[in-house]
């Protein structure tokens, strides 16, 4: 764009002299002749040549009859083409020609200056005031995410001082050639829109000088149109139906959408614009961004997991690229294991969820990868001071198939053998990450992807034992088209996760222990746009567990130790549902889902039966039942109904409410306050019920300024049932009956959350606030069962107040600066409220579970991001980013803990994993 | 910035190089405190007067134990026998001499002066069986270094007994390093003299208890055979300098007993700095009948009981080898004795007799009248943190 006013400019500075010989008179006689031949006409017989694209005039069909005596160079054009879009500028003896616009001999006085887009735009009536190229620049403060191309309407004039014009057309499907009725037309920033009739005609008074069309209907691709306007013209557009119909519901654009979509509760994370978020050691992370929206928190830092609306770690569905990923973290929970490099998007569905998900109560983290560039080999990477990440992709059939593939290691390894101390020396801390990614788009009604995943982590927490865990995962997915309205997926995903504790000392009794959870999933899915007011999803999913729930085998061959392998767990979930969106009217849309989920526990096991009414523990056993491979155990079962309604206030402005029922056949075992990598995954079965758990919420959500700020305000209300707890110091790892550990408990949660979006603009960001509770019930009618004497108390992740902003400020394109601020309540805790005196040593008395708190939580990160120059062609874009975390250097506790000491007194403890302010700088590069 | 350097915290060092973890003390608040009974009650197959204790709990600042006076405790079993237990000075002692026997029911009955009723569940005697034997071995530990450990033997054919608890009780000889023939006395007030000294003073015997619950099971094993390593004594303890004596008590837990111990353990020493255990208020097997919403903190065992006392001396494990250091560090101090002002060794004339009234050095040698070498009380006189009493049950 610049290099066009450029040569305008020096166009217009060379020529100063320009149309002083148009004085000279001409005769010529034009007839029945074209517009190129009347050029070529006047060319001949005079001096004067002619510049210009002859496409703009090939398609002119006008034939010109005429006799010109004496007239001037401008006489003759202006009549020549007074019926076209062309305007002319005569300098000395050569005639350009240029389309639509005209060459002004003087720039505008505010040319130069910022002046904001919507004033120009204001001035159309000011004829001193012609439209530029320049508000094309402007344009990318319009945020315009489609690609563009810019149209010009009607011939500019500088005579005409009508303000608005008219702008016609119709609008036709591409592919059918058939016009498309009730589309509905908005000129972005402006009041005004319309919608096509029947014939898919449509007309706009548009004022004069740059309007963006966006072209909406739900069921087809929306499409934005630049036009520059100078006088009344036709504009006809071609629109093509959303090629996949199925993700509708899961793609959740930027704009109008979160005020349009029928689902509540949707965070989406935009991972290109993550990049200016303040880092924890260099590490761009997806889910430590996602834990500052309202309702998705963690108890702490260096705390695996998400509590996603008072919701349990182990309530959340965490999908990449649809497979489950059990451990989506590093490093007890300081990094995600997310390679924030390949990763498209991430979609997280903490309200109403649609009923193609299933098996977790409290959310969806859905997070997609990218496919690899499809045209060239492309890559990017980062440099940091814990890790480094490496990602690229290329293609394998140019434009059809090709493969992302990213990286990602730790050095800290290496960092510990170098330091003197011997502790360190031995001990180890590292992981590292790889994906790969492949796809296919064999056909237009056929296309394959297929992902493979794994992670590992390996740590040290004391010399002679050694901590290591994994996820692996893959999936395929493959798309199919029977029509333009019917569409498929097929899906198959497997996933494992599994730790092992390499238990090596000098006793004759060191051991190897294990855990290992493998899935796997077969599922197809099935979109149909019925008509234009019902579109119908539907599918079928079957999913098979296997679980090692642990063994532990002597390394030593002289060991008294004596194997212990826990029998394995199986089971198979299965679901089918069914959806339809239905548009009720132009304001009303309804989501009515319903799925129905159906679980099986298989054999081979033994199964302890208990004494009806008496505690489970080793005394009540009545009998024991054995079940051969694949014998049904026990099923359970049940509808989960997921509904969702949007209606429209005003165009910016509506309303949702939702009902979700969400069932759960599979817990996380934890004896600790907080998730951790040795926290074991039990499948429900005779003993073990399955947890359940319905959610009311509503929400508002309007859009100022247009589209500049999105506010949203949402309440939720959820009851939850067979929430797992355990018994006080309860023994979960390697216990056979591990059921008589365990206590299930009804939970109860709601919050209101508030949220402020800015999307465009210098200053961006977001400012969230939440107030919420999350409580639990473990009541029984024996002693060793009931918490806090049967009543509700507040649950570990309970923190009523949670503040964050994340914000944003560009000073120029090149240079920005972001703060990231969290202030959250601190979380429950059990305070030791007295000592008392037990076989000669002192032991604490605690509180009622969870009845104090530890003290608030108050961080502050700040970070500066220097984008390289932006030269085309160089080796490779490069982009720095320097932060500093919890710049106030507050000594945030993440755990408080009470040990009795040798001596027999109680002391208490406070841990802070980032006390002191912590710098990191992070090279990004991209090639 | 207070980080705790033990091994255990390995992590949180590397956590603290990279990520400036840091742990520091926490200064404890009780602005809540409930008091709540704390009974401790283990009948046992031995024939003698049983023992229940009953104390109070305390707040959190607050030091030593309250015990509970005034309550009337008895013991029923399921033939309608009733044992009665009288008050002595905190402790509950049964009137008469009793044991346990198996397969009968016993339950515990406590009736507060303020009228609260607690009651046990029914319980019965655990399988009975012996120590074999208790063997001490010299062992090298990766983390405690050389020692002495001492391991517990015993094997239940009937597999039944599975679950183990052990106290133990040592008794250990110590002599005296600089303990001499005279000792000095002040005799006037800028006066000392030499005396002979009490030659009972020499040689005295400490008895310590252990007070940590000392747990095993013997469920992941092929049979129920102990060998579980009961105390370690490293060797440069001064406690086995010289003859040493263990008596360990072993009592067979059952389940629920053991849970109840192991948890009280467990969440007493939870270090784990990252990811906590959960704590919270331990159940035992007694109720307030009076008032269910009142917490009591206990649990009333019928173990079968077995002991066996063990002696070595040092010589037996180390032969030939320097002993350990001694209880307190003996380096000898000087005394110039003369009163007022001397160049360049300062008068310590009134130092001394000031330490030797309130008898915490005692005399090793002198040079003439003009110079007193003293060393710590403990360093010649075993009596001044022991006695000198030989245990009813000592052999050489």
């Amino acid at each position: 764009m610049k290099k066009i006013i450029l040569a305008l400019i020096i166009l217009l500075s060379f020529n100063f002299s320009f149309a002083q010989d148009s004085n000279e008179k001409l005769t010529i006689t034009f007839k029945d002749q074209n517009l190129v031949t009347a050029i070529k006409t006047i060319e001949s017989s005079t001096s004067y040549k002619f510049y210009f694209d002859p496409t703009w005039i090939e398609s002119n069909k006008i034939l010109i009859s005429e006799n010109f005596n004496n007239a001037t160079i401008d006489e003759i054009l202006n009549k020549l083409l007074a019926k076209t879009d062309l305007n002319y500028v005569v300098l000395k003896n050569k005639v350009i020609l240029t389309l639509n616009n005209t060459i002004h001999e003087k720039l505008p006085g505010n040319f130069f200056t910022d002046a904001p887009p919507e004033t120009v735009n204001d001035q159309n009536d000011d004829s001193e005031n012609p439209i530029f190229y320049k508000q094309l620049d402007t344009l990318s403060n319009y945020s315009v995410t489609k690609k563009s191309a810019v149209v010009f309407i009607g011939k500019e004039n500088k005579d005409i001082t009508k303000k608005n014009f008219t702008l016609t057309g119709t609008i036709k499907n591409e592919e059918t050639g058939k016009p498309e009725p009730n589309i509905f037309l908005k000129v972005k920033n402006k009041n005004i829109s319309t919608s096509t009739d029947l014939d898919g005609h449509y007309s706009l008074q548009l004022p004069r000088g740059v309007n963006v069309v966006e072209i909406k209907s739900l069921s087809h691709k929306e499409i934005t149109k630049t036009v520059i306007v100078y006088d009344n013209g036709n504009l006809d557009i071609d629109i093509n139906e959303k090629s996949n119909q199925l993700d509708e519901v899961v793609i959740k654009k930027k704009g109008q959408k979160t005020t349009e979509t029928v689902i509540s509760g949707l965070v989406s994370i935009d991972i290109e614009g993550m990049k200016n978020v303040p880092l924890i050691l260099g590490e761009r992370d997806i889910l430590k961004v996602a834990t500052t929206f309202p309702g998705i928190k963690t108890t702490g830092e260096g705390s695996a997991g998400f509590n996603v609306r008072g919701g349990k770690e182990d309530q959340n569905l965490i999908l990449l690229d649809n497979a489950v990923l059990y451990n989506p973290q590093h490093f007890l929970g300081f990094f995600s294991a997310i390679n924030p490099y390949t990763a498209k998007k991430a979609d997280i569905y903490k309200g109403s969820i649609p009923a193609d998900f299933g098996g977790r109560l409290s959310s969806v983290f859905d997070i997609t990868t990218k496919n690899g560039n499809p045209e060239k080999f492309s890559g990017e990477g980062a440099i940091g001071p814990v890790t480094s990440n490496l990602s690229f992709g290329l293609p394998i059939q140019k434009n059809k198939s090709s493969i992302l593939f990213g990286a990602r290691a730790t050095y800290s390894d290496w960092i510990l053998k170098t330091l003197d101390d011997e502790n360190l020396k031995n001990s180890q801390a590292g992981f590292y990450d790889g994906i790969l990614k492949y796809n296919n788009a064999i056909n237009k009604n056929n296309n394959l992807e297929a992902t493979l995943y794994y992670s590992h982590d390996r740590f040290s927490v004391s010399s002679d034992s050694i901590y290591k865990y994994s996820n692996r995962l893959a999936s395929v997915k493959w798309d199919h088209t029977f029509s333009k309205r019917h569409k498929s997926a097929l899906l198959f995903t497997n996933s494992e996760y599994k730790f092992n504790i390499d238990y090596d000392t000098d006793d004759i009794n060191s051991f190897d222990f294990g855990y290992k959870i493998n899935e796997s999933q077969l599922q197809l899915k099935f979109n149909y746009a019925f008509n234009e007011k019902h579109n119908f999803s539907y599918g079928i999913a079957s999913k098979l567990y296997n679980i090692s729930p642990g063994y532990q085998h002597p390394t030593n061959p002289n060991a008294t130790l004596v194997p212990t392998d826990i029998a394995k767990e199986k089971a198979l979930e299965s679901a089918v549902y069914f959806g339809d969106n239905y548009k009720l009217s132009e304001k009303l849309l309804v989501d009515l889902g319903v799925r129905y989920s159906f679980y099986a526990s298989l054999g081979e096991s033994d199964v302890n039966f208990y004494q009806e009414g008496l505690p489970l523990n080793d005394a009540t056993v009545i009998r024991t039942e054995h079940y051969g491979n694949n014998e049904v155990v026990k099923t359970y079962g049940g509808f989960e109904p997921r509904l969702a309604a949007r209606y429209f206030f005003a165009e910016d402005f509506s309303i949702k409410a939702s009902y979700d029922m969400t069932r759960q056949y599979i817990h996380l075992l934890s004896s600790n306050v907080t998730q951790s990598p040795t926290d074991t995954w039990k499948l429900s079965d005779a003993n073990v019920k399955p947890q359940s758990a319905q959610q009311v919420s509503l929400g508002l959500y309007k859009n100022l300024k247009d589209e500049e700020y999105e506010l949203s305000l949402e309440g939720y209300y959820k009851r939850s049932k067979n929430i797992l707890d355990y018994k006080v110091g309860a023994q979960l790892l390697l216990n056979e009956n591990v059921e008589t550990e365990l206590l299930q408990g009804e939970g109860k949660a709601y919050g209101i959350e508030f949220l402020v979006k800015k999307q465009v603009g210098k200053l961006n960001g977001w400012i969230g606030y939440t107030y919420s509770r999350s409580l639990i019930k473990l009541d029984s009618q024996f002693n060793e069962e009931k918490v806090n004497g049967g009543k509700y108390f507040a649950s570990n992740f309970d923190k009523p107040h949670d503040f964050s902003a994340v914000l944003n400020y560009k000073f120029t394109k090149r240079y920005s600066f972001s703060t990231n601020f969290l202030y959250q309540t601190g979380r429950p805790i059990t305070f030791p409220i007295g000592t008392y005196n037990y076989g000669g040593a002192e032991y604490t008395l605690y509180s009622d579970r969870n009845k104090y708190r530890i003290p608030d939580y108050i961080r502050l990160d700040i970070g500066i991001n220097i984008e390289g120059n932006h030269k085309i062609k160089k080796l490779a874009h490069s982009f720095w980013n320097i932060s500093v975390f919890n710049v106030l250097g507050r000594n945030n506790p993440y755990s408080i803990y009470f040990v009795t000491d040798p001596s027999g007194k109680v002391k208490g403890y406070k841990t802070s994993i980032f006390s002191i302010p912590v710098p990191s700088i992070t090279y990004n590069f991209k090639f | 910035m207070k980080t705790i350097y033990k091994n255990k915290y390995a992590l949180l060092l590397l956590l603290s190089l990279f990520l400036s973890s840091c742990t520091e003390t926490y200064v404890l608040q009780s602005d809540t405190y409930e008091e709540a009974l704390v009974v401790e009650a283990t009948i046992t197959n031995e024939l003698k007067k049983q023992e229940v204790k009953l104390s109070k709990t305390a707040k959190l600042e607050d030091d030593g134990v309250v015990n509970e006076t005034g309550a009337t405790v008895t013991v029923k079993d399921d033939q309608g026998t009733v044992f009665n237990f009288k008050e002595d000075n905190g402790i509950y002692v049964s009137e008469a001499d009793f044991q346990a026997v198996p397969n009968r029911i016993y339950t515990l009955e406590i009736k507060t002066k303020d009228g609260k009723v607690y009651q046990s569940s029914n319980e019965t005697l655990t399988t009975e069986n012996q120590i074999e034997s208790v063997i001490p071995t010299v062992v090298t530990d990766s983390k405690e270094g050389r020692g002495v450990q001492i391991r517990v033997n015993n094997y239940d054919p009937s597999n039944t007994s599975k679950y183990y608890r052990y106290e133990y009780e040592e008794t250990y000889k110590i002599i005296a390093p600089v303990y001499r023939q005279e000792k000095l006395v002040v005799t006037g007030p800028q006066t000392v003299g030499l005396e002979p000294n009490d030659p009972n003073t020499r040689v005295c015997y400490s008895t310590k208890a252990s007070n940590d619950i000392i747990l095993t099971t013997t469920t992941n094993l092929q049979e129920d055979r102990v060998n579980f390593p009961v105390r370690f004594i490293s060797d440069q303890n001064y406690i086995i300098s010289h003859r040493y004596s263990i008596l360990v008590k072993q009592y067979v837990q059952n389940l629920e007993s053991y849970t109840f111990r192991k948890t009280m353990k467990e969440i007493s020493s939870s270090a784990s700095v990252l990811s906590p255990k959960q704590p919270g208020f331990i159940n035992g097997n007694l109720k307030c009948v009076s008032n269910t919403g009142e917490k009591v903190i206990g649990f009333f065992e019928v173990s079968s009981f077995s002991s066996k006392r063990i002696f070595f001396n040092y010589s037996d494990l180390f032969p030939g080898e320097t002993l350990p250091p001694y209880y307190t560090d003996c380096t000898e101090e000087e005394f110039k004795f003369c009163f007022g002002f001397s160049m360049p060794t300062p008068c310590r004339g009134n130092v001394l007799i000031d330490r030797v009234n309130s008898h915490t050095i005692t005399y090793k040698y002198n040079i003439e009248s003009s110079f007193y070498y003293m060393v710590p009380v403990e360093c010649g006189d075993c009596t001044s943190f022991s006695s000198n009493q030989i245990p009813s049950f000592w052999t050489n």
